[in-house]
């Protein structure tokens, strides 16, 4: 790290808060620590930060060095803070290397934060579900997020009580990289495309929708479609600009009642001018929390040969309005109601045409293929998912529209 | 050779017969072997995918090793000439089990080539095809119409259209024209 990127990030964190600092000045500044005083970089950018925070009179701004014994809410911990706090361990995860004694997620009544305690500090193991005072903690960036870093310096005390604590709830549409906790409801259950996934599909509450997924785990169960569940401390990860939970860290609680959710759905129009292998008539594996896609052999590819497999009809195809292609994926009843054909018909005619299943594809290839529709739904990685589809119908307003457009006399 | 860190479908454009006639210009959008050629069209926009919807007016079986069809299908402005072949195998059953006269929406890739006298022609090498009905067709012409006047409302602000402009002196009012006529002969 050279003393003018370390200058550039000391103003850019000023400058967030508004003041405007002299570049120059903070690399003298930096310079002179280091160069003449042999401070090394690190507590140079905490003296710096902190002097010009108070010389702009701006408060918030982490300035990693002041070792502060001043208790903090850990919903206002920022990156290079080096803070206090005090907090009830609210999950544990695996440690993902040797080098790790612990990680978890630490929360108080204003937030929660994910933590990683380093093995080479030695430090005392901290029990799910007591409150611990941390001082001396650094917070960090991990993935977008605040992560407190528990390190050697850092002093680890068990409280004398475990106060309760009650989560506080989050709205979807404000959830942001780390940790959340959520009350909503379960709209869909996709299929899983990982051998250790347990469960994947969509949420939602009043305010929108997120993806969230459920990795295997002993312990951890499924979500049931259409229930309504609190769900605290879940990770919220940040993939492409999207949000997703990950359930694992979560405890989720089924509760009373029913969400009016709130789709941030969006509309597509054009042409299907492709439907893809896959679409039609499917076989999906039996196998409780499995549901993957069969091979025409029956064979799943987690649980081999798997006869008493059930059938699926969806389409998965391109929407074109001839400017933007977009990927859509449409489920049994949309395709039903789309093709005018039900799953039970479907089955009746693979089971009794030569062709078998390729019947069905070409039946709804030639319904579908080259027409007209509005497609509403929600998207993800780049797919629409499908809710309702509908055919576009001519419109003599339009034509007319169109004629003045084009700029001839009235037809 | 861009970078593509996702892939995403080239959209399929909406031209009339009239305006694919006239097209001449096509380049490769890169070095690879693999890399899309695109033509440009006369009102100024890079294509390697068109949709059309007209009339199969008629289909011919040819060849003996290399069996392939070709077929007409016709929309209000003109004719555009498709060809299924063996590289396709399902595109050439489906178009083969049609039996025109038949509306058809037709997805495919542009394709210029030069005759041995020297004349420039296009056609459409189909990647799906299928039966569809006259409402399909008026939504089409509609569809059509709305994207070329798109094209020509923007004609002269990109790279693209600057292009057309080299290379056919596009006249926007004539095409305008086109879309004109067209539109009056769907009926109401
Ligand atoms: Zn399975």
């Amino acid at each position: 790290m050279t003393l003018s990127e370390v200058t550039e990030r000391i103003s850019r964190k000023l400058e967030a808060k508004g003041a405007q600092p002299d570049r120059q000045k903070i690399e003298s500044r930096l310079r002179r620590l280091v160069e003449e005083f042999g401070v090394n970089v690190d507590e140079a950018e905490r003296t710096v930060t902190g002097d010009l925070a108070r010389e702009y009179n701006v408060t918030g701004v982490g300035t990693g060095g002041s070792s502060s014994t001043e208790l903090r809410q850990i919903r206002d911990l920022a990156p290079n803070d080096w803070v206090t706090i005090e907090g009830k361990i609210v999950a544990l995860t695996p440690p993902v290397s040797p080098s790790i004694a612990q990680t978890g997620i630490i929360a108080d009544s204003s937030g929660a934060i994910r933590f990683v305690a380093w093995a080479r500090g030695n430090p005392p193991a901290m029990e799910y579900g007591h409150w611990y005072r941390l001082e001396s903690a650094v917070v960090d960036e991990y993935k977008g997020a605040p992560n407190l870093k528990i390190h050697s310096g850092t002093t680890i005390a068990r409280a004398e009580e475990d106060a309760p604590l009650l989560p506080s709830i989050t709205p979807i549409a404000e959830l942001k990289p780390g940790v959340g906790s959520v009350r909503a409801k379960v709209i869909q259950d996709w299929e899983v495309s990982h051998d250790r996934m347990l469960q994947t599909g969509l949420l939602g509450d009043e305010t929108g929708t997120i993806k969230f997924v459920i990795w295997k785990e002993e312990g951890k169960d499924r979500l049931e479609l259409d229930a309504v569940y609190n769900v605290y401390y879940a990770t919220v990860d940040e993939y492409n600009g999207r949000l997703s939970l990950a359930l694992n860290t979560a405890m989720y609680i089924p509760d009373e009642g029913d969400i009016e959710v709130g789709r941030n759905e969006s509309e597509t129009r054009g042409a299907l001018v492709h439907i893809g292998p896959g679409s039609g008539l499917i076989k999906r594996c039996p196998v409780e929390g499995c549901n993957r896609t069969l091979s025409r052999q029956n064979y799943c590819p987690v649980h081999e040969i798997q006869p008493e497999f059930r059938y699926d009809l969806r389409l998965k195809g391109v929407l074109d309005d001839g400017v933007h292609a977009k990927n859509v994926l449409m489920q049994r009843e949309v395709v039903e109601r789309l093709a005018g054909i039900t799953l039970e018909e479907a089955v009746g005619i693979a089971e009794t045409n030569p062709l078998g299943m390729d019947e069905i594809f070409y039946r709804i290839r030639n319904t579908v293929l080259g027409r007209y529709y509005t497609c509403s739904g929600s998207e993800f990685d780049g797919r629409l998912l499908v809710n309702s589809c509908t055919p576009i119908v001519f419109e003599p307003a339009e034509l007319a529209a169109l004629l003045n457009r084009a700029g001839g006399e009235p037809a | 050779m861009k970078p593509q860190s996702t892939f995403e479908r080239e959209p399929a454009r909406r031209v009339f017969a009239s305006e694919l006639r006239e097209t001449r210009y096509q380049f490769k959008d890169g070095e690879d072997e693999k890399s899309p050629t695109y033509v440009i069209l006369p009102t100024g926009i890079r294509s390697n995918r068109i949709f059309v919807v007209g009339t199969l007016t008629e289909k011919q079986r040819q060849g003996d090793q290399n069996i392939f069809y070709r077929g007409r299908v016709v929309d209000p402005t003109g004719t555009f000439f498709i060809m299924a072949g063996s590289y396709q195998p399902e595109a050439m059953q489906q178009l083969a089990r049609i039996e025109p006269p038949a509306f058809v929406a037709v997805v495919g890739k542009p394709n210029l080539y030069t005759t041995p006298e020297g004349n420039c022609l296009v056609s459409v090498r189909v990647e799906s095809i299928a039966v569809v009905d006259r409402e399909t067709r008026d939504l089409w012409v509609l569809d059509t119409a709305r994207e070329t006047l798109d094209r020509l409302d923007a004609f002269g602000t990109t790279d693209d259209s600057r292009k057309a402009q080299e290379e056919y002196g596009t006249q926007p009012d004539l095409y305008r024209k086109i879309v004109y006529d067209a539109l009056s002969q769907v009926q109401l």
